[in-house]
């Protein structure tokens, strides 16, 4: 029998919707029961992911960013898609400290953080045709790399 | 709720209960007059009533942080959660920036520093 959950939210390129994307996933994965610090991590994740969207893929315009997530037993998927403009080099984009805009006091840190926080990330992405952030992590694992 | 204070050179940044691009961007720009039309030597940035941060974060601090330090100045943390701490950590900021438990081990530092009387 097949038990996972999905969930599927999509909403305005907003800088104040980053909040809700990070409270909805938060809520969603609530039944994996995790620890306040993995709860935090994913929140962390998410926002990293949905910021980008926002600021990177669609600048001033408007557009929607969605989020897909699913859970089975205790493993999370999420996605996060905008359709920006989209990533020309997506392995410079991921070096620590890199940013594309620094007059913006952007950190450089979003998928660093992404990649910290979660199991595994995944980026696909291209000039004109927006960008879509996979993620993985499984809950109780704990990899405490960081103490 | 008040989100800096402004007195003798130290600036006292009340951070928000969730720091995120969308709170550091209204921070950033409400705070500006105040860099422009002060010398500030001290700045300290308070984590109280903060529970979450993400990279922005990161961003704020380090974009505040040069305007002090090119003056010569000193920046601080002080009552940071667990969870804000690792970020910091990870983002390796605590080699610029210093952490107090609280804010009076500032004033006690700074007045060792002969600072105030």
């Amino acid at each position: 029998m097949n038990n996972t959950n999905e969930m599927t939210v999509s909403f305005s390129s907003n800088a104040q919707n980053e909040g809700f994307a990070r409270m909805v996933v938060a809520s969603f994965i609530a039944g994996t029961n995790p620890t306040l610090e993995e709860v935090s991590d994913v929140k962390t994740a998410v926002s990293e992911a949905v910021t980008n969207s926002i600021i990177h893929g669609y600048r001033e315009k408007k557009g929607q960013v969605r989020i897909n997530a699913s859970v089975t037993g205790r493993k999370i998927y999420i996605e996060v898609i905008d359709e920006g403009e989209g990533i020309a080099d997506v392995k410079k984009a991921m070096e620590p400290m890199y940013t594309s805009r620094p007059e913006e006091e952007r950190s450089g840190m979003g998928f660093s953080f992404m990649e910290a926080f979660m199991d595994k990330i995944k980026v696909e992405s291209g000039l004109g045709s927006g960008t879509t952030v996979k993620m993985w992590k499984e809950i109780g694992t704990a990899g405490r790399q960081f103490e | 709720m008040k989100k800096y204070d402004y007195s003798d050179g130290t600036l006292i940044y009340y951070l928000p209960k969730e720091l995120d691009h969308y709170a550091a961007e209204k921070i950033k720009i409400g705070s500006e007059k105040v860099f422009e039309s002060n010398d500030v030597k001290f700045l300290i940035f308070d984590f109280d009533k903060t529970l979450f941060m993400d990279s922005s974060g990161i961003g704020l601090i380090t974009g505040r942080y040069r305007r002090v330090h090119d003056k010569g100045g000193k920046v601080y943390i002080v009552n940071v959660n667990q969870a804000i701490d690792k970020i910091l950590k990870m983002s390796g900021i605590y080699r610029i920036i210093e952490k107090k438990e609280t804010k009076e081990d500032i004033i006690r530092e700074m007045v060792a520093g002969g600072y105030y009387e």
